[in-house]
């Protein structure tokens, strides 16, 4: 490469860069690669002594060409720097940002991730089953036998073909437990569905999540930590919680729990309706004809199993009086969360 | 359920506070609440007594009356009510009473007779509907004294029994309960029978032919009776719990109920053809007429009681007209029998009657000794008040009694369970409240025989329910350190679920909820061409299928929001859509989808750029970048099926439709008024699940620089953007690694007017290498010869 192609090539790179900078400190660091002690040019006027006598004093001049060259264009650069920096004092930065869309997560599906998480937190995977149903995994396999009062408890949508809609996510654990040795440590969340006039306190459809855990040496006292850690994880350090007897047909003993009201912290209140409890999930220790309908070893295994309704722990926590609010989609709703 | 505090006093003292009773109650598993119920009267609302009744003189429907209400000189009222009579005693308002927030009795000329007060009907008390009439009330009340003091409220339970309990739906049972929390002694009053009528075999006869519906019945008779209102003393029992006294017989037999638990029949004898009662299973269509005037057609599931000929009652569920006890009656047959539960609850679900006796049958009875009693309790009460002679002994149907289940419980399987030490003592200590009788003991276990009026225990785990509610369940202490089994599986589907949610509320879409259930046309439009599964027994003609798809409840909502004016509606939602199947065991495939609906502005209202609607390009810009978020190369087609659509595609991976993507027709919402066009997406979003895969490795970051070059055609303005595109990305050569289409220039009066330019910008790369222009010279040399020669294209 003769020495004018090298010179050629060293402004074409120049003009590039020069053009790349954006601002002055960029512009800084391409002087420094031009024109500084150990820039570019500064290589070539140490090598100008490698160069034959008699063009010596040519590419000595030419190098000076090549500097001055450099230096005006930067300094050009500067300049229009300066005044882009004018320029934009003039502009109005007052003025709004470009419109950016808030969009948002409806609370009740905000809700379930979040208790999903802390349950993720203390072990549980998560399952899932379908929202039609047979009636063995609905009721039988969960120790509802045909006739029995229990079923009334929960009234059914029944669809063509001897299927039905859900009507809580228990059975997730039979169809989970049915496919699945023991242990067996998941959460299920999910749709479920109810034959009941729909009004303010009761929707045709509402969400669940259900806990199963089934292993040797489980105990009614081992459901009582779990809990009680879910809820200070969810409503905060300071919530009491109280266990009162009730029945389901899938679980034995069965209980109720209740936690103080995280509104006015248990001294009374609308929400509490003035008991300083509010009722937010049912549990107890899995009932052996459950088990046995999965063919578990009733002996050796015994287990705990809880669920929750989404809507009203979400009610409750955002003052909602009427469950329909949540379904009816009204988007200056929506946008509150 | 409603017990009053009183009533349970006969059977147990009570001597702590009610709200911590109620607690107490509570935790142990009968959920209640304490309540006062009864019946207060305006005070200034006093007995009077009617000493003249005179003719109005100028209106004969009026009369006027002069009354001695116990204050000295008698007042005059002016009284409309057609059954006021001398010597009557009365109910009289007297002037400034206030009978309602609107309404105070005021001295008042009526016809110009001046009226200083007025006798009451009971509606103006809030007694009853009944304005027919005043009230009479009998010479036992006091002249002057207020009427209020003649009604008592009282305080009652009102408790949620669960479906388990049918032993707790009765005093007695609450009764025992108390017993069980606070160890008191649970009383039952002895019941003296005297029989002194004839054998019973004489005059009434019994056959059951259905004993696997009605394992038990026992029958009683009792002659000569005098039908008459009840006294006050069971009126205001009968009334405290909230039910209506409607004469002696029908009182007492409530009473037993409400005492006992176990629900009883009486029949007038005389009505009943051959003085015989048959208990058996209906025809077929056969045909009965209950007590609340509905005439049926039976199904051969219903179990009835009838005489010699025709039906009675639907066995444990309600009477018939026929064979009611009216002020007629003068001898009766009580029945007191068990009927099989399963059989009771189909019986009631079929004729849809649930009444307090089908609520306790169907929850199970007790066929042993509560039955007898009940019976036994009945009869005696029967004669005391309404006199009669019971008929010696007792017809009892049972060939196969039902034995008490005996069962042992031992005491490391209590802690095994509950995690806590109960000791033996406190175990058998609850037993025996609950009568429980202990009939065997050593030092690990007890050995109990339940009583028959507990059909829920059945197992050892029942027992220790039993020893953990009565000892308070809330005092188990909870595990500290927990055990956690560790799961072999880990769930990747809900966070999947949760970025989809947060990716596109992060673009601006509100996350919607919206319901399953769909009206059938609903079902039917379906993007999907799915066909809709039923619901045998909706709520209503617009919510009896499932939906097919996710687009129309999303319209759905679009429309309720328009309806309110809403504007900028962006939407989405995941959740199951449901294709009938009828391959599958419940007859319907569940497909996990997500719905997009946009009608918004892109921007709206704003000072930088002019305002454009969110339109198709809009959602396909969304779909692009989702879809490249999860790493998925795709492709659209155009479906030409719908007429709804100006344009619908099919989303393509892998040779499988994956989604929708279209935009209506601008007139199809005509009526909402939208100020932008509707486009929408489905995805099927188990199918992306199934085929995601996250990025295994990075890819080096480009280490040389790339080489832009920038093409601008005029083509036919028919031709097709994506042809173009698909074009150039596939001869662009080894080098290329991105194309934009930067510019769509129409103007006719600067191109021909069937022609448009299309401006693209192509970026040339090397990871080996600085590009120069020879490299992609022979590329876009080719490139241009192509869309020139294959597409009519020229170069701008």
């Amino acid at each position: 490469m003769t020495i004018h192609e090298t010179i050629k090539e060293v402004q074409e790179q120049f003009k590039d860069v020069l053009k790349n900078a954006r601002d002055p400190l960029m512009l800084e660091e391409v002087k420094n690669t031009f024109l500084g002690r150990k820039g570019k040019i500064a290589g070539f006027f140490s090598m100008i002594g490698e160069i034959p006598p008699d063009t010596r004093k040519e590419v000595g001049k030419m190098l000076n060409e090549l500097k001055r060259s450099l230096n005006e264009q930067l300094e050009l650069r500067y300049a229009e720097f300066q005044s882009e920096k004018k320029q934009r004092e003039q502009v109005d930065y007052t003025l709004p940002g470009y419109v950016v869309h808030k969009g948002s997560r409806h609370p009740l599906t905000q809700a379930v991730d979040d208790m999903l998480s802390i349950f993720k937190r203390l072990g549980f995977d998560i399952a899932y089953g379908p929202e039609v149903e047979t009636d063995w995994f609905n009721f039988e396999s969960l120790n509802f036998p045909p006739n029995h009062p229990a079923r009334d408890m929960q009234d059914t949508f029944y669809t063509e073909g001897g299927g039905l809609l859900r009507t809580h996510t228990s059975p997730v654990q039979t169809r989970y437990m049915a496919t699945h040795e023991p242990p067996v440590r998941i959460v299920a969340p999910g749709r479920v569905y109810r034959n009941e006039a729909i009004s303010a306190r009761s929707y045709c459809l509402f969400h669940q999540i259900e806990g199963l855990y089934i292993d040797t040496d489980i105990s009614f006292a081992d459901l009582k930590g779990t809990i009680e850690l879910f809820c200070r994880m969810y409503y905060g350090k300071d919530v009491k919680i109280k266990f009162r007897t009730s029945y389901f047909p899938f679980t034995e003993p069965s209980a109720e729990i209740d936690v103080s009201c995280f509104l006015c912290k248990g001294k009374g209140c609308r929400v509490c309706k003035n008991t300083g409890w509010l009722e937010i999930m049912g549990c107890g220790m899995v009932d052996s004809n459950v088990l046995k309908a999965v063919n578990y070893d009733t002996e050796k295994y015994t287990g705990y199993a809880f669920g929750l309704g989404v809507e009203r722990m979400v009610m409750m926590r955002l003052g909602i009086n009427d469950i329909r609010i949540l379904f009816e989609n009204d988007v200056e709703f929506l946008r509150q969360f | 359920m409603i017990v009053s505090i009183d009533w349970l006093k006969e059977y147990i003292d009570i001597d702590m506070p009610l709200e911590d009773l109620a607690e107490k109650l509570t935790i142990a598993g009968l959920e209640c609440v304490v309540k006062e119920t009864g019946k207060s009267i305006p005070k200034g609302v006093v007995i009077g007594h009617v000493l003249e009744k005179k003719r109005h003189p100028s209106a004969d429907k009026l009369s006027v009356c002069t009354i001695d209400i116990g204050i000295g000189n008698p007042v005059t009222i002016v009284c409309g009510a057609p059954n006021v009579e001398a010597g009557q005693r009365v109910p009289v308002a007297t002037v400034g009473t206030q009978l309602t927030p609107d309404f105070t009795v005021k001295k008042a000329k009526l016809r110009g007779v001046e009226s200083h007060g007025m006798i009451c009907a009971e509606d103006e008390l809030g007694l009853g509907d009944d304005h027919a009439g005043i009230i009479v009330l009998s010479d036992d009340h006091e002249i002057g004294k207020s009427y209020d003091d003649y009604f008592s409220s009282s305080l009652v339970l009102d408790i949620d029994v669960t479906a388990n309990r049918p032993d707790a739906m009765c005093h007695w049972g609450v009764a025992r309960e108390i017993s069980a929390i606070t160890e008191k002694p649970f009383k039952k009053a002895s019941v003296k029978l005297i029989e002194d009528g004839p054998e019973i075999d004489s005059i009434a006869k019994v056959q059951v032919n259905a004993l696997d519906g009605c394992p038990r019945y026992t029958a009683r008779v009792i002659q000569g009776i005098r039908i008459a209102p009840s006294p006050a003393w069971l009126k205001n029992r009968i009334e405290s719990i909230g039910l209506r006294s409607i004469n002696n017989v029908v009182d007492a037999s409530n009473y037993v109920l409400m005492e006992t638990g176990h629900p009883l029949h009486t029949f007038d004898l005389d009505k009943l053809k051959g003085h015989e009662i048959k208990v058996r299973f209906a025809q077929k269509g056969e045909k009965f007429e209950t007590l609340d005037h509905k005439k049926r057609e039976l199904s051969s599931d219903m179990l009835l009681i009838c005489d010699k000929e025709t039906p009675l009652a639907l066995a444990g569920i309600m009477g018939g007209i026929k064979s009611e006890v009216n002020d007629n009656t003068v001898n009766i047959l009580i029945e007191s029998a068990y009927f099989t539960p399963a059989v009771i609850r189909k019986g009631s679900k079929l004729e849809q009657i649930s009444t307090d006796a089908s609520k306790r049958f169907e929850r199970g009875t007790d066929p042993n000794e509560t039955l007898v009693y009940a019976q036994n309790r009945l009869a005696a009460l029967i004669v005391e008040l309404a006199g009669g002679s019971i008929a010696k002994g007792m017809i009892d149907i049972y060939p196969e009694p039902l034995e008490a289940k005996i069962i042992s419980l031992r005491y490391d399987y209590v802690k095994r369970v509950t995690g806590i030490d109960i000791s033996p003592e406190n175990c058998k200590s609850i037993f025996s409240h609950l009568e429980f009788t202990i009939i065997a003991e050593d030092t690990d276990s007890v050995t109990v025989e339940v009583p028959t009026f507990r059909p829920d225990i059945e197992r050892e785990i029942d027992l220790v329910e039993e020893v953990l509610r009565v000892n308070n369940i809330d005092k188990i202490p909870s595990m500290k350190k927990l055990t956690m089994s560790v799961a072999e599986e880990c769930d990747k589907f809900h966070p999947f679920l949760t970025d989809i949610r947060n990716f596109f509320a992060g673009h601006g879409m509100h996350e919607t909820v919206n319901n399953s259930l769909v009206s059938k046309n609903t079902g039917d439009a379906g993007i999907w061409g799915y066909t809709p599964l039923n619901v045998l027994n909706p709520l209503s003609k617009e919510m009896d299928v499932l939906r097919t798809d996710m687009i129309q409840p999303l319209l759905a909502t679009l429309r309720n929001n328009a309806l309110k004016k809403r504007t900028n509606i962006r939407l989405f939602e995941l959740a199951n859509v449901i294709e009938k199947n009828d391959h599958v065991d419940t007859h319907a495939v569940e497909h996990f989808n997500l719905g997009v609906l946009c009608c918004s502005p892109l921007w709206g209202l704003n000072w930088a750029e002019e305002d454009k609607p969110a339109d198709l390009f809009y959602m396909k810009g969304i779909l692009d970048h989702f879809l490249g978020n999860l790493n998925f190369n795709y492709k659209l087609k155009e479906n030409t099926n719908r007429d709804e659509f100006e344009i619908l595609y099919d989303i393509v991976i892998r040779k499988s439709l994956v989604g929708k993507i279209g935009k209506y027709v601008d007139g199809y919402f005509e009526k909402l008024q939208l100020q932008y066009p509707v486009v929408v997406m489905e995805l099927q979003i188990s199918k992306l699940f199934n085929w995601y895969n996250p990025r295994q490795q990075y890819i080096p970051t480009p280490q040389f620089p790339s080489i832009f070059r920038d093409i601008s055609l005029v083509m036919d303005k028919k031709s097709k953007a994506v042809t173009i595109l698909n074009e150039i990305n596939q001869h662009g050569g080894k080098y290329l690694v991105d194309l934009v289409l930067y510019d769509v220039y129409i103007d006719d009066t600067k191109l021909d007017k069937n022609k448009k330019a299309l401006s693209f910008r192509l970026e040339f790369r090397s990871e080996t290498k600085t590009l120069k222009d020879e490299d992609i010279d022979n590329v876009m040399n080719k490139l241009f010869e192509r869309l020139i020669n294959q597409y009519g294209a020229q170069l701008r």
